[in-house]
């Protein structure tokens, strides 16, 4: 199969936008294409541009972005496509470049990942991420994702002993990272004392959704992020040689029940695991060669759970490893070197291909004050639905 | 007051809640299923207290759980208690109003939806 690399990035500075939607995603998507050198009107060499949001029509009134941005770039006549898949869809764009490339069919790829949430008040927003779950034996009764983040974690503390500590632990580790990074949504420490105190911790932490507390999930954020994919063997000729490749190694989904409650075993994360399984056989890798992992803390119970279903750590030992600091950046499995979604923000579309641009950042060489030493291999997890539907992402510059 | 189903597989026999198009059997492909009320005890399997409702909700908390029937079929809903709720406890199913949705034409018309509220034996 051809090989497909990332040679370019960009990312806005995610929490509150100023611009509109459709500003925001060329904010991205120029500085991704200023990042690889690539050049609008005749000197475009772009062939296809994916927009990855869920709420693009929903929320922010616009439909038919890929073709707008297409347009406000200057890189007509491009193909021009727009990819729903609830909070998975950036990473779903960047799939969807990698297929178009490896099969053939194009050279040049531009992924790009936004949503704009905070133009909504907070429960239209709540009710608008809740709509990906089943319409008539979920949704309608008033549940969220909060509301099955809080009933999942309630089994994985019977099932494998998590504490409430053990979330806030990653929260705390999250916020640490998110500090280091100048485009995260929360650049602000958080002390573990404050939000787990017993005394005031329904002042300073409160329940959302029992057992979860605010600190124990992301915050609601706008925010773009864009990759530029090109071929292997097209890099030189489309003037990107002189930019470093990240090879894509790996890039699979897996689907698992719409229905939470159909599971075969309901604190299991079968898509996680399955789109995990899928991208290491396609790299020809397995966990121990991942040196870096960005994992989709919608809630900090997702990072832990997540880390064991893709084999970084065994089932059932994800939140004690969190708890001897083996997933802070200097630890031996690194894991949301970003903040996370916890502390870096949670843009729905644009949260998948930000995962990928940290880990870019990361074998790059260029994530200052969070930088793994020696990472060569990352892993990335993009959560859609309440986990039914997941991309698993592997980048290497091996 | 209105009556929720469990959906059988008439090739199979399996049993689903929701209704789905195809039998949810990896080994069956049926499409046709016969409607069954899903009623009486089950036993909470998890549950939450969610502060933070969607728009259209006016209470300060929804309790939520999942709970398996005694035909082995599982169903989400709302817990309609508040004291005492605990995973593995022992529920009955009742039917109730789930959400009301305002429907805005000419004058505004609230319209019901039923679903599952648990309670106590």
């Amino acid at each position: 199969m051809r090989q497909v690399g990332i040679v370019g990035v960009g990312h806005t500075k995610f929490g509150k936008s100023n611009v509109p939607f459709l500003d925001m995603l060329c904010e991205a998507a120029l500085l991704a294409m200023d990042d690889a050198g690539a050049k609008t009107g005749r000197r475009n060499v772009i062939d296809q541009v994916f927009v990855g949001s869920m709420g693009a029509g929903m929320v922010n009134r616009v439909s038919g972005a890929a073709s707008a941005v297409v347009d406000s770039l200057n890189i007509r006549p491009a193909m021009a496509e727009t990819v729903e898949n609830g909070p998975a869809s950036g990473a779903s764009a960047v799939k969807l470049g990698v297929m178009a490339i490896a099969s053939g069919m194009c050279d040049c790829v531009l992924a790009i990942g936004g949503e704009a949430m905070r133009e909504v008040s907070g429960w239209e927003g709540t009710d608008f991420v809740a709509t990906m779950l089943h319409p008539t034996a979920e949704y309608k009764y008033g549940l969220t994702l909060p509301s099955f983040a809080g009933m999942f974690t309630r089994l994985c503390m019977t099932r494998f002993g998590v504490e409430s500590k053990d979330l806030s632990i990653v929260s705390v580790k999250n916020h640490d990272n998110a500090c280091q990074n100048p485009v995260a949504h929360i650049q602000r420490p958080v002390v573990l004392e404050r939000i787990t105190n017993p005394t005031y911790i329904n002042a300073t932490n409160p329940i959302v959704a029992d057992p979860l507390r605010q600190f124990d999930m992301c915050p609601v954020s706008d925010g773009a992020a864009a990759v530029l994919l090109v071929a292997k063997d097209k890099q030189e000729e489309l003037g990107f040689g002189h930019k470093p490749f990240v090879r894509v190694a790996g890039i699979a989904s897996a689907t698992d029940t719409h229905v939470v409650a159909n599971r075969e075993n309901p604190s299991d994360l079968l898509a996680v695991r399955l789109s995990a399984e899928k991208a290491y056989k396609m790299a020809g890798m397995k966990p121990e060669d991942i040196d870096v992992a960005e994992l989709h803390d919608a809630f900090q119970i997702l990072e832990i759970e997540e880390s064991e279903e893709t084999g970084l750590f065994p089932r059932g030992q994800g939140h004690i490893a969190a708890r001897n600091g083996d997933t802070k950046v200097d630890g031996k499995m690194p894991i949301n070197t970003s903040g996370g979604l916890k502390a870096k923000g949670h843009p729905l579309g644009a949260t998948g291909v930000s995962q990928i641009i940290e880990l870019v950042r990361q074998l790059r060489g260029e994530a200052a004050g969070r930088q793994v030493e020696g990472a060569k291999t990352g892993l990335a997890i993009n959560f859609g639905g309440f986990g039914n539907n997941v991309v698993a992402t592997i980048l290497t510059t091996k | 007051m209105e009556q929720m189903y469990a959906y059988k597989c008439k090739k199979c026999g399996k049993l689903h809640h929701p209704r789905y198009i195809v039998c949810q059997n990896p080994d069956c492909d049926g499409r046709e299923f016969e409607a069954l009320p899903l009623e009486g005890k089950c036993k909470l399997l998890t549950w939450t207290r969610v502060y933070n409702l969607p728009e259209g909700y006016m209470m300060p908390w929804l309790n939520f759980g999942v709970v398996e029937f005694e035909n082995g079929v599982r169903a989400t809903g709302q817990i309609g208690f508040d004291d005492g709720i605990e995973s593995g406890m022992e529920l009955v199913s009742t039917v109730g109003v789930v959400r009301t949705r305002r429907i805005l034409y000419k004058e505004s018309i609230d319209c019901e939806e039923y679903g599952f509220i648990f309670q106590k034996p």
